[in-house]
């Protein structure tokens, strides 16, 4: 039990914590808080793992941009002060949480029965350098196809966010 | 010698055809042209085919119609005199018949279907009298009955005479089913199914299995013929037109049960028991058809049941083993039968479609034609003496008591009682319909008649009258039919009877039936309605035979056949799958539950999807 | 040394699962769309884990098209819920039923 494994549990408990009270909220603002902490958690795990740039990234998209994004549209919807009154019937939630439990279980199972899986992780750094030097040596056409993808998402979500009267949309969030 | 039976045989079928295929163009006249010049050129033919055989048999094959193995329905000819006789009578009533039937249809619809018909029943009963092969005589046989079903209930719209019709059917197939067995039979037994071929060997036949045979056909022709006890089919089918009556239940189709017993006779020979059940089943029929006929009212119904007891005779002969004798009688009925129901059509469409004798009257100076033809053919029916059905009874009755054993003496005895009554009932039913009524008004609405239906019926009168000329027992032209018929196997020409017994028969006859006629005329001389006593409604019923039916048979199967149907059918096997259809409904019902159309409960199904494949996974991969 | 495999492989699966139960049990249109951030989140922690696992970037430059195509479908489903905001004034899943069976 060395730094890194308490490290790594710390991380792991503060991820599903704050994950699992994220789900259960009410106020959405409250749940996207919540959710960033989870992703910041995230964020500091993926450092551990030796992807300090895609801690970067984790920390400037997801929690950044999309989150933050989340929250735009949070505060555009006016919802009215109505319960959701899915917790009274419990036909509406039973069946899915035992669901979940038992692909839980499964899942868990597989992976424990895996011989694979018993081997413990070493340590190791990707640099950005390395990283980038990799990325677009092997997979410069899916960068480019993920560029363009962004693109197309940019357009679908100006068209679809215009107003029927001319009145500015938002616009979609978007890697620079 | 062929083509001449061929075309005889093809001719009623081709008019037929041409009606059936190019008649719905033709105008009515040309419908019936074309159907009686059919059934001329078939006359034409009969007597020329009679003339040329001479005493000759022949036997002639036209075409093989199917075979399976050893089994093999030709279509074969079997010309003896017996058929020779039968055809030329068949085909000569049914000419009168059919000239006749022009006149009555005039104002039907439906009459191209009527002649189709017709012509196609002359075929199908020249099928019966010429055929060798049992199943070419079959074919006819069925062919007849399906005929008369449709000409029955021809006016299909009224529902009674349709249920008349199907009755008939219904009846004489019962009768045919052993004929059916007597059929297998004969082929198990003889390897073939001519006729000739059985008759000539007989004698491979033990006493027990010719008894056998000779009860299965004989039940087919009780049923063919309207005898006891198949017997109630005949007065309703007085529902169709009266030519039909004429034809079909009169002259051919009634005689085709007597005469396949002719045709057949060496077979019925060989056993006693069989010729007298025959006898026995021929004089209690006749004895009572005649009882029947004293009551009825229906000026048709009279006539039905008379015919029913003058066929019994026909059967009374061939039981008595005299084939000449059935067969001279069988001619005879024909005519006055025919006549009769002829006559009495006219009457019936004159009165604008009365039946009943007792609401006629006075039709003598408005129709005197139809009075005289009526009058000469109920003398023919009554057996006066020296007229035609005289002869003929008088044989039957003579062939009777020749008999050896009690039980002839004792049918003698029922055959005379039936022949007393004969002449009663019908003149009580000419003095009904046509005598003078001084209470009725004379008829003086009646509906004009075309002039060529009367006088079209006098040939047939008048060879009605004069038919005992062809077996005179007496004088120079002696026993002609006897003599021409003697090639016939089991005909016996002369009855060698003594000259006393037979003397005393014929004038004890004659008186008899003189002694009816008075009787008669007093009685009905002014007709007033019978009573509706126990016993007239007794006798009006037939003795209650058809309710006996009813109650024996038609009602059990009845309630048999509704239970079948609400419970079996409906309850177990409708419901049944009305039920398989419902449990779907429900099934498709808790489906529907999942299709709300609600995104969580699409995303719950995802879930659910997931989990499911992941977890057959886990275990395909032996993971507990 | 960190931790063996599977344990994180544990962590990204029960990750992925509380994902799926907030698609699956909401209904309220964002915490839908926020379950499938999470459960795209716990995706991406399994690669980076396999990545050190084998030794190879190939798990970390995938995450990063994981987290391209987040946030383009997110941009995306996020203008589709604020359009459908506009025509029916509710973001409660259970009022789009128009493809009821």
């Amino acid at each position: 039990m060395n730094l890194y494994a308490i490290a790594f549990y710390a991380l792991g408990a503060v991820m599903l914590v704050s994950t699992t009270i994220a789900v259960f909220q009410r106020n959405l603002i409250h749940a996207v808080v919540y959710l960033v902490i989870s992703f910041l958690a995230t964020a500091l795990l993926f450092f551990l793992l030796g992807a300090p740039f895609l801690a970067a990234l984790e920390v400037i998209i997801y929690s950044g941009a999309i989150m933050v994004l989340f929250l735009f549209i949070v505060m555009m919807i006016r919802e009215e002060r109505k319960r959701e009154v899915e917790w009274r019937r419990w036909g509406q939630w039973v069946p899915a949480f035992f669901l979940t439990l038992l692909s839980l279980v499964v899942s868990i199972a597989l992976i424990t029965r895996e011989p694979d899986a018993r081997a413990y992780l070493i340590t190791a750094v990707a640099t950005p350098a390395a990283l980038g030097n990799y990325l677009f040596q092997h997979y410069w056409l899916s960068i480019e196809i993920a560029s363009f993808l962004l693109f197309i998402a940019l357009v679908g979500a100006l068209y679809l966010g215009r107003s029927v009267d001319g009145e500015p949309g938002d616009e979609a969030g978007g890697n620079p | 010698m062929k083509p001449i039976l061929l075309l005889l045989l093809l001719f009623p079928l081709i008019a037929a055809l041409i009606n059936a295929v190019a008649g719905k163009n033709l105008s009515r006249k040309a419908v019936g042209f074309i159907a009686c010049g059919g059934v001329l050129g078939t006359l034409v033919l009969a007597v020329v085919a009679m003339i040329l055989a001479g005493e000759k048999t022949y036997e002639l094959i036209f075409f093989n119609w199917f075979r399976v193995d050893s089994f093999s329905a030709d279509m074969n000819v079997y010309y003896d005199p017996l058929a020779a006789v039968m055809t030329v009578m068949v085909t000569f009533v049914s000419l009168i018949i059919h000239i006749y039937s022009v006149g009555f249809m005039r104002a039907e619809e439906g009459v191209r279907r009527y002649f189709i018909y017709l012509n196609l029943f002359v075929f199908f009963m020249l099928v019966i009298s010429l055929a060798d092969n049992l199943i070419f005589v079959f074919l006819g046989w069925e062919g007849v009955g399906f005929c008369s079903y449709s000409l029955i209930g021809f006016w299909y719209e009224d529902e009674d005479k349709v249920k008349a019709g199907a009755k008939a059917f219904i009846v004489t197939r019962l009768g045919d089913v052993t004929f059916g067995v007597a059929i297998a039979l004969f082929f198990i037994l003889f390897g073939n199914f001519s006729i000739l071929h059985i008759i000539e060997n007989t004698a491979v036949l033990s006493a027990g299995m010719a008894t056998l045979l000779g009860l299965l056909l004989l039940w087919a022709a009780v049923g063919k013929s309207a005898q006891l006890p198949l017997v109630v089919w005949l007065p309703d089918a007085m529902a169709g037109p009266s030519p039909v009556s004429a034809l079909i239940h009169a002259a051919t189709m009634v005689t085709a049960g007597v005469y396949l017993l002719m045709r057949l006779f060496p077979v019925l020979a060989l056993s006693s028991i069989t010729l007298s059940i025959i006898a026995t089943v021929g004089a209690v029929g006749t004895l009572y058809a005649a009882c029947a006929a004293m009551a009825q009212t229906d000026i048709k119904r009279i006539l039905a049941y008379s015919t029913i007891s003058q066929v019994g005779y026909m059967f009374l002969a061939v039981g008595a083993g005299d084939i000449v004798g059935g067969m001279f009688h069988l001619l005879s009925h024909a005519f006055f039968k025919a006549l009769l129901f002829m006559t009495a059509g006219l009457v019936i469409q004159a009165l604008a479609e009365e039946h009943n004798i007792f609401r006629m009257g006075n039709l003598r100076k408005v129709m005197p034609g139809v009075f005289w033809l009526t009058f000469i053919g109920a003398v023919c029916l009554s057996a006066f003496p020296l007229v035609g059905g005289y002869f003929s009874k008088d044989r039957i009755l003579l062939a009777t008591f020749m008999q050896p054993g009690a039980l002839y003496k004792i049918l003698w005895t029922l055959a005379a009682v039936a022949a007393v009554l004969t002449p009663f009932y019908t003149f009580r039913l000419f003095l009904t319909a046509f005598g003078e009524r001084p209470g009725t008004l004379p008829r003086s609405a009646t509906v004009p008649l075309p002039r060529f239906m009367v006088w079209i019926l006098a040939p047939l009168a008048l060879v009605a009258l004069f038919d005992g000329l062809l077996n005179l027992p007496f004088g120079p032209g002696k026993e002609l039919l006897a003599h021409y018929m003697s090639v016939v196997p089991g005909s016996v020409p002369n009855l060698n009877a003594p000259a006393d017994l037979a003397w005393s028969m014929s004038v004890g006859s004659a008186a008899a039936v003189l002694a009816a006629l008075g009787v008669s005329y007093f009685l009905y001389r002014r007709p007033k309605e019978g009573t509706s006593g126990g016993f007239t409604r007794l006798l009006i019923s037939g003795f209650y035979l058809d309710l006996f039916y009813h109650w024996l048979i038609a009602r059990p199967y009845r309630r048999i056949a509704d239970f079948l149907f609400v419970r079996v059918d409906e309850g177990v096997l409708d419901s049944g799958f009305i039920k398989i259809g419902e449990g779907v409904e429900g099934l498709s019902g808790v489906l529907r539950l999942w299709a709300d159309g609600k995104i969580s409960t699409y995303l719950k199904m995802v879930l659910a999807g997931f989990t499911a494949i992941l977890t057959i996974a886990a275990l395909y991969w032996g993971l507990w | 040394m960190i931790v063996p495999f599977g344990h994180t492989l544990i962590l990204a699966g029960i990750l992925f699962f509380i994902g799926a139960a907030c698609a699956a049990l909401r209904r309220n249109l964002i915490m839908i769309l926020i379950g499938v951030e999470i459960m795209l989140n716990a995706a991406g922690i399994a690669f980076i884990a396999g990545s050190l696992r084998w030794n190879q970037l190939d798990g970390q430059a995938f995450v990063i098209f994981i987290m391209a195509v987040a946030a383009a479908e997110i941009s995306v489903a996020l203008a589709l819920i604020v359009y459908l905001y506009r025509r029916k004034n509710s973001v409660d899943a259970d009022r789009f039923d128009l493809l009821k069976g």
